[in-house]
């Protein structure tokens, strides 16, 4: 059999990182070892049967082959009761899972566009990569930018770092792809780019369009509600162009957008509205 | 579960050391080596779980259901957390029986476990078509007929709630194969026992009970549902007590084995379907949750034989003491 992906986790450490966020690291070196950018693990935030389901997390970073960061905000049941969770707990923890990212081919440049909470498996992505790149962060407001910490490990990875908040409160105001888009048409050197965005989904629509209208290959990292993470519940499929659906658990998260079917309307409750 | 009230209701010679329990059961003609099984669309053709359980160790795989032809599955939302369960509308989705013969069934059959293929259909006709294709495959320890799917409008629940459509169904699917036919009924009537009847008298070998509960959620802020589907079928705990009712009630009511399922999570819940009257038990919405599920509950059936000096687990079947 190869390696498991069931996994016993321990708490090293777990602290509130600004804006809202909480950063948590477990130790899990079978996962740590397996882990590449763009894969995500299920996470059950307590033994108890209510809330029953583990939670998807992307990984935001793996540290000396031991340990996985991730980060979080509370934004439903799931999320505040690992809020309260202690160092040194033990959490059961299943991946990596899914995909992830596929390594930018050579001479290639990486172009990473983060919407809201979606920064994480772009960090880690990041953090691997030996190429040029640059990054493109988009939030609603500053409080919703990742927190300091984070930002900065981004700006040392890439070659710049470009920040856009829809009310101006940081950076530039406007929407993330406003700057994606000036950016790539202020380019000639466009043949060599490639997008890398995880979001919302209606963000990733636009990315996808924008990336399509200039002939630019894009990767997408989806983001559905899921109960297993493994490929069985089927709860987490996305509407593709071929026809049918996909698993983002498990033929994902990441997908090429153009196989994405972006016309199909997916109700989700806006979780962040105040 | 207390053990004191349970050693009343068993056997003079369990008293004694019981060193290896034995834990095989025959549900409808189907020999395995444990009754714990993997309830349908829970599991999906055992590739995803290969490499995480050992699939050796199982008493049975039920597989995700299967159609005559490939179905798409519902648009998503498809699924919603609730209070100790979920909501799910998945639609049936799965690639069709020829897919599931040629590329799916090779692998299962590599494995010592009981594969039991779960079908539906949309018609009397589209059953038939499935039950005949899969009639004389190697590798096929029996067939559980899905007449009790609630998300899918013309689909099984059409035959899961009329006795009379349920008996028309399943006696032509009789007539379509030897195999032993296991009827899985819907938890959304008001008898369930009717049902148990209607497939004991079409000549049905076995019972799995229960399928989903028909639920619903709102989202409060926007005015709609959280499913696509508007409603979908409730599994996990929180359902576990209207399954063990509806195994008691069915077991007294009939003579066919039943293969209990509805939340289970642990060696205890699987004990309670047990006891109920539940020959074999399946494992649901506890895979997701925890993909060793089945395994914990196998060995944990064994630890509680040993502890408790039962020889055998068919020694429990039915044995629930009510006064």
């Amino acid at each position: 059999m190869p390696p498991t992906k069931l996994h016993q986790a321990t708490v090293v450490l777990h602290q509130e990182a600004g804006r809202g966020y909480f950063r948590i690291v477990l130790k899990a070196p079978g996962l740590a070892k397996q882990a590449r950018p763009g894969q995500f693990v299920m996470l059950r935030v307590s033994e108890n049967q209510d809330p029953i389901l583990a939670r998807p997390f992307g990984i935001a970073a793996v540290k000396s082959k031991q340990y996985i960061e991730l980060f979080y905000r509370v934004v439903g049941r799931g999320t505040a009761l690992l809020a309260t969770v202690e160092r040194d707990a033990v959490l059961q923890v299943q991946g990596p899972l899914g995909n992830g990212f596929p390594a930018p081919e050579k001479g290639t440049t990486p172009l990473l566009v983060a919407g809201g909470s979606g920064f994480p498996p772009l960090l880690y992505f990041a953090l691997s990569m030996r190429h040029p790149l640059y990054m493109f962060l988009g939030a609603r407001d500053k409080e919703c930018l990742p927190p300091l910490r984070a930002i900065k490990s981004c700006r040392e990875q890439a070659e710049k770092v470009y920040i856009a908040t829809d009310d101006g409160s940081a950076g530039t105001r406007g929407f993330v792809t406003d700057g994606l888009a000036a950016f790539l048409d202020s380019r000639n050197d466009r043949e060599s780019f490639v997008i890398y965005a995880c979001g919302p989904r209606s963000m990733m629509a636009a990315v996808s369009k924008l990336a399509a209208e200039r002939g630019i290959s894009c990767f997408v990292s989806m983001e559905e509600r899921m109960a297993c993470g493994l490929g069985v519940c089927m709860g987490c499929s996305v509407a593709v162009r071929t026809g049918g659906y996909k698993r983002v658990c498990k033929e994902g998260p990441v997908f090429k957008s153009s196989d994405i079917d972006w016309s199909e309307q997916v109700v989700l409750p806006a979780l962040h509205r105040k | 579960m207390r053990s004191a009230e349970l050693k009343k209701g068993i056997p003079a010679k369990a008293s004694k050391c019981v060193t290896s329990p034995d834990l095989s059961v025959n549900v409808a003609g189907i020999k395995m080596k444990n009754p714990v099984m993997t309830a349908s669309g829970t599991f999906g053709y055992g590739e995803e779980f290969k490499d995480i359980i050992d699939l050796n160790r199982l008493g049975g795989i039920i597989v995700k259901g299967v159609s005559a032809r490939p179905i798409k599955g519902n648009p998503p939302p498809r699924i919603w957390e609730t209070p100790a369960g979920m909501l799910n509308a998945i639609g049936l989705e799965n690639p069709g029986v020829d897919v599931f013969i040629n590329e799916k069934l090779p692998i299962l059959r590599s494995y010592d476990t009981a594969v039991i293929v779960n079908i539906f259909g949309y018609s009397l006709e589209e059953y038939v078509a499935v039950t005949e294709r899969l009639d004389g495959i190697p590798g096929i320890a029996g067939l559980e007929v899905n007449i009790s799917c609630p998300n899918v409008k013309a689909g099984g629940i059409v035959f899961g709630t009329n006795v009379k459509a349920a008996s028309e169904l399943l006696t032509a699917l009789r007539k379509a194969t030897k195999l032993p036919l296991i009827a899985k009924l819907s938890p959304n009537v008001t008898d369930i026992t009717e049902f148990a009847r209607a497939a004991e008298g079409s000549g049905c070998d076995g019972l799995s009970l229960i399928n989903t509960l028909l639920g619903m959620a709102i989202d409060v802020r926007c005015r709609k549902p959280r499913l696509a589907n508007v409603t979908g079928g409730l599994s996990g705990p929180a359902i576990k007590p209207v399954a063990v009712r509806m195994v008691w009630q069915v077991a007294r009511a009939v003579k066919l084995p039943i293969i209990g399922m509805g939340g289970i999570m642990t060696p205890e819940d699987a004990l309670e379907f047990i006891l109920a009257g539940a020959t074999a038990i399946a494992v649901g919405t506890g895979n997701f949750i925890n993909p060793r599920a089945t395994l914990d509950i196998a060995d944990g059936l064994a630890s509680h034989l040993k502890r408790e000096g039962i020889p055998s687990v068919r020694d429990l079947i039915g044995q629930v003491i009510v006064a």
